[in-house]
């Protein structure tokens, strides 16, 4: 099941369903990067709220992600990381490295582009 | 519906690594486990589904329901027979990887459950029995 | 478990247990035959019997909830009637000692204590025992004999129902030790987006497990920004401690919040640095007003970057 994603303004939101298999998160992957180069996009928001493991293969690939869509330009969010999945992630060792992260997908898009403006402003990663 | 005592997932392709924590989620509910452990095991059976699915190309997980002492726990064996692994001491180590990949499966599940037993030889294929008990 | 409580531990004991009990109390077959002929004076006034221990619960005012609780209350009646009826049937197995246990978990949950219970229990017998005069009103020895055999069962019921309002007892402060855990961790939230964690006493690692727990929850619930984690009042830093607390702010940090950490003595961090403790992943401020103030710092940083996109 492909990750859908969508565009807004010049954020690219790719919601992420639970039951996520290692091709999809490729395929998002490659979409992603494409698609970023076509239309220009200056954000990216994946949300993975809904998601119900993130496994040192899952987190290599987001942080691939994230490093991609960084070299043509765009800034990647990962929205919606839920408290067990946090849990989890940390004792297996994972980390986003530089990868901003948010709450949620609201938090996500605030973050990245000014509030109530539509333009591209702040960024809240750290 | 009562759960069923022991579930065999077989592994084969990328899908079933989701199926087997799935599967692995429902089985530690019915040992009695909740809350955020249930995510722990999840990800610690991703690991280890995902590794033989990388080196040993099949092999299957095995999960039921055990009890010691009036305690449940969750039991997940995960068994292939791959090529084994040579020098399984190094392979527990943060960061050592063969698969250009992160290194943190084995000794990152050993870090999300109560016990991790791993038997693998060159070889000789691999076997890593799991437990999570319930509080 | 039909009635939705526990059961009752008393209703776990194994047959050789209720045998035992049996031996203990020296109830013999004489006294089981005794008891059976005794029948019309505890079944015929059972209502009087039951009135009895009810009426003294509440004449004392040592009902704990009872009579506050009108449920608990038709119950408990109904049960005490059932246990004139079963007192007197000759069948003192498991089924009976599951009866007594079961009033007696009703009676701990009623908060009711040993001493209302005995005395209530003392006005239960006397009860009985005037009732069981009147068949031998000529025959002081034979209803002496009578009132022994039957005290022995009465006796036995008690450390029954003794056992069991113990361990309710015992249950109920495990319960408020929970609660006071809990407690004990508190997050408080001073304003929008910031949530305070003040952390006191021991942190074990199953507590630890348990605050990260609480605090990625109440990230989430209460979407806070930015948490100030408030170490001065935490016995003992040790590397371990420190562990647990880079893995919080790391997972913290995953969810899209920011975690200050206030009050680790600069000595403590020395030493922690020492040890080989790694503690560049955490941001910490000397004291929580220093704290609050860097809290303030990114939250409004936070707004005026976004408000001047
Ligand atoms: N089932 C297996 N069969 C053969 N080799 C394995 C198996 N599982 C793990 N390994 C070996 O152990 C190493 C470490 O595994 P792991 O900790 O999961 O890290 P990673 O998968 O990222 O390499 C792998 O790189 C591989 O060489
Ligand atoms: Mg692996």
């Amino acid at each position: 099941m492909a990750v859908p994603i969508l565009k807004q303004g010049p954020v690219l939101i790719a919601t992420v369903q639970d039951a996520l298999t290692d091709r999809d998160l490729i395929q998002l992957r490659d979409d992603i990067a494409a698609r970023v180069g076509i239309l220009r996009s200056t954000g990216v928001v994946i949300d993975v709220t809904l998601l119900d493991v993130l496994d040192s293969f899952a987190c290599r690939t987001l942080r691939g992600i994230a490093e991609t869509a960084r070299l043509r330009g765009a800034r990647t969010v990962v929205a919606g990381i839920q408290p067990d999945v946090a849990m989890s992630m940390v004792q297996l060792g994972l980390t986003l490295g530089a990868t901003a992260t948010a709450l949620d997908l609201e938090e996500a898009l605030e973050a990245l582009m000014g509030v109530g403006e539509g333009g591209i402003g702040a960024y809240a990663g750290s | 519906m009562p759960a069923p005592e022991a579930v065999r997932v077989a592994i084969q392709r990328d899908a079933d690594i989701v199926a087997a924590r799935q599967r692995g989620r429902e089985m530690a509910t019915a040992a009695g486990i909740s809350g955020s452990d249930l995510t722990l095991i999840a990800t610690a059976i991703s690991e280890v589904a995902r590794n033989i699915l990388a080196y040993a190309r099949e092999g299957e997980i095995l999960l039921s329901v055990e009890s010691r002492d009036g305690r449940c726990c969750l039991q997940v064996i995960a068994a292939d027979e791959g090529p084994g692994i040579a020098d399984v001491e190094l392979a527990m180590r943060d960061g050592y990887s063969t698969g250009k990949s992160l290194g943190l499966g084995l000794p990152g599940a050993r870090r999300l459950m109560d016990e991790f037993d791993i038997v693998s030889a060159a070889g000789a294929g691999t076997r890593i029995t799991m437990r999570k008990w319930a509080r | 478990m039909t009635d939705g409580y526990n059961t009752p531990p008393a209703a776990q004991l194994t047959d050789a247990e209720v045998e035992r009990r049996r031996r203990v109390f020296g109830l013999t077959a004489e006294d089981l035959a005794r008891i059976a002929e005794l029948r019309s004076a505890v079944v015929d006034h059972r209502a009087e019997h039951t009135a009895a221990f009810f009426d003294h619960l509440a004449r004392v005012d040592e009902g704990g909830d009872l009579f506050r609780r009108p449920e608990l209350l038709d119950e408990a009646r109904r049960l005490k009637e059932e246990h004139m009826v079963s007192l007197v049937s000759g069948d003192y197995g498991r089924a009976y000692i599951e009866q007594r246990a079961r009033l007696g978990a009703l009676f701990g949950r009623a908060r009711i204590d040993m001493r209302g219970f005995l005395s209530a229990f003392q006005m239960l017998i006397g009860s009985i025992v005037r009732r069981v005069a009147e068949l031998h009103p000529t025959d002081t020895v034979a209803a002496m004999d009578r009132v022994v055999s039957i005290r022995k069962l009465l006796f036995l019921d008690i450390s029954i129902i003794q056992d069991v309002m113990i361990a309710e007892r015992e249950q109920m402060i495990l319960n408020q030790q929970e609660a006071i855990r809990e407690l004990s961790t508190p997050t408080l939230q001073l304003r929008d987006r910031l949530l305070i964690l003040p952390i006191i006493g021991l942190l074990d690692s199953f507590r630890a497990k348990q605050l990260t727990e609480n605090l990625l929850r109440s990230i989430r619930d209460r979407r806070a920004k930015v948490v100030v984690m408030d170490i001065t009042g935490v016995a003992t830093v040790d590397s371990k401690v420190a562990n647990h607390l880079i893995q919080t702010v790391a997972a913290a940090r995953l969810m899209g919040a920011q975690v200050i950490i206030t009050g680790l003595a600069a000595e403590v961090a020395q030493s922690l640095v020492t040890l080989g403790v790694d503690l560049t992943d955490l941001n910490t401020v000397g004291d929580l007003q220093g704290g609050l103030e860097e809290a303030e710092r990114l939250l409004g940083l936070e707004t005026r970057r976004i408000g001047s996109a």
